[in-house]
């Protein structure tokens, strides 16, 4: 058991001299956090009702790269606007489906990925989930609770958005 | 509770225990239900703060493991009391055997299943995910919650443990040490938890993989060494110490007090371990042209009996010569 202590006591002091040294704990394996701060964060977004609308023709394809920022509404839009801007970064908008969107993010195409999805998404393969930062109530009264989708393991960024989103929600 | 009052005499099947053994048996029954009370909100806890990490997930097994053998032990001491039955001939001792035998072969299972999942896990370079949680208003890191909370169920067991080894060697029984065994190295599992959770806080997404393969491979040898401990006293290996570490000196002890009877020429034994008591056929060769009398094998068989509350099943033959068929090797300790 001392030894124990002992083991614990420096695993501790090391993580302890680790935070402190500057670097983030918890850190990105990918840098997300660090490449999207005051640089692009790459957003998949998927049509969705009142969280994801995206204006401009055929909406429902796969487009990248010419997406005006006014052409995508709705909640998750209007999150993600706000957290790109606390982070000092431009939105770079990619539409699709969930299925191409969660493999683009899967393979470190995209940092995040908005569409209405809920917690019961079967994408947790492919992505991390946030924290639930919002509910809503489907027409046959099961209750959804919102999260959005990010790489996996990229925790630092997770971190930083959960932080937001749950600051967004307490603001409501 | 099992019903043991702390007062008047308690049996295992028709032995009846010294009052060093009974108060062991006490102390360990009230050990064994605060373990189970301990890992009730331990396991609570982690689950809480499960999360995706492996190296959690496999300690949090390792936990509900934890609970089999306390439970057995807590079985096994209920049904050992029984006494023999016309069906049961030689009693109900062999359900600590039992007992062991199951909580054994779900640690091996457990523990393989782990070690494929988790080897599987860094193979496919899963980077695991842990976000944020609130509390108390504000969003902090899972990952410190995580290591808070394998930290502070650490140090229980060892303690849990330690207590329940020296009454595992007074009661002489299997499951209570590998329970103790168990606990005393539970510590080592917290760690390799915080190791894997601070290494994905730095980063390191296979440092939890990492923790999560040891965890497993100590929960797999765990296992396979219970189940080759059960397997043979089953199989009535001949009677160990414990810890198994080595024969149980009383075989000799038995041997050499038959032998030094005036009446015997030589004598050798098998002796069993039936799961806390031994059963014992002595076999004896009288001197040539005597004939024992039946005080003689009475009282014998009675000094046997008196050697240790271990032992209360003897029968004792008398043969013309050894049969090397029952008692195999040179020596009655079987140093061959």
């Amino acid at each position: 058991m001392r030894r124990g202590g002992y083991v614990a006591g420096i695993l501790l002091a090391a993580l302890l001299l680790l935070t402190g040294c500057g670097s983030t704990f918890p850190a990105d394996p990918q840098g997300t956090l660090d490449r999207a701060r005051g640089g692009t964060l790459r957003v998949g977004a998927s049509i969705n009702g009142e969280w994801v609308r995206i204006a401009g023709p055929a909406s429902g394809d796969v487009r990248s790269g010419d997406i005006p920022t006014s052409d995508v509404q709705g909640k998750d839009a209007e999150l993600v606007r706000d957290f790109a801007a606390q982070l000092g970064a431009e939105v770079e908008w990619v539409a699709g489906t969930e299925q191409v969107l969660a493999d683009e993010l899967k393979h470190g195409g995209l940092d995040l990925v908005i569409g209405g999805l809920d917690d019961k998404t079967p994408w947790v393969t492919h992505a991390g989930l946030t924290r639930p930062y919002a509910e809503s109530r489907d027409e046959r009264g099961n209750i959804h609770k919102h999260v959005m989708l990010v790489p996996l393991g990229e925790n630092a960024f997770l971190l930083e958005l959960d932080q937001f989103l749950m600051a967004a929600k307490e603001q409501k | 509770m099992t019903n043991v009052r702390s007062s008047g005499t308690v049996r295992f099947g028709h032995t009846e225990l010294p009052a060093e053994q009974r108060d062991a048996l006490h102390k360990a029954i009230k050990l064994e239900w605060v373990t189970l009370v301990f890992l009730a909100v331990s396991t609570t806890m982690v689950f809480l703060v499960l999360g995706n990490s492996q190296a959690m997930k496999a300690a949090w097994i390792e936990d509900l493991l934890s609970f089999l053998p306390p439970v057995s032990f807590l079985v096994a001491a209920r049904i050992n009391r029984k006494p023999p039955s016309v069906d049961h001939p030689y009693g109900y001792h062999r359900a600590t055997g039992v007992a062991h035998l199951v909580a054994a072969v779900a640690l091996t299972a457990m523990g393989a299943y782990l070690l494929l999942e988790s080897g599987l896990g860094l193979l496919a370079r899963e980077h695991p995910t842990i976000g944020g949680l609130d509390l108390f208003g504000n969003t902090v890191w899972l990952g410190w919650l995580m290591m808070g909370v394998m930290l502070l169920t650490a140090a229980p067991p060892v303690f849990l443990g330690r207590a329940k080894m020296k009454l595992a060697g007074k009661l002489h029984d299997k499951v209570l040490y590998a329970d103790a065994d168990m606990n005393k190295a539970d510590w080592m599992t917290a760690v390799a938890a915080v190791a894997g959770v601070a290494g994905i806080g730095l980063g390191l997404w296979w440092a939890d993989y990492a923790a999560a393969l040891i965890i497993a491979a100590s929960i797999l040898r765990d296992g396979v060494r219970n189940t080759r401990a059960a397997v043979s006293a089953l199989m009535d290996k001949r009677a160990m110490t414990y810890n198994d570490a080595g024969p149980h000196p009383l075989h000799g002890q038995v041997d050499g007090y038959l032998r030094g009877l005036d009446w015997v020429a030589d004598a050798r034994s098998r002796i069993r371990d039936e799961g806390h008591v031994f059963h014992a056929e002595c076999f004896v060769v009288p001197l040539s042209r005597t004939t024992p009398t039946f005080e003689q094998l009475q009282a014998a068989r009675e000094a046997c009996v008196a050697m240790d509350w271990k032992i209360h099943d003897v029968v004792i033959v008398p043969v013309a010569v050894l049969p090397s068929e029952f008692v195999p090797g040179n020596t009655s300790g079987g140093e061959r």
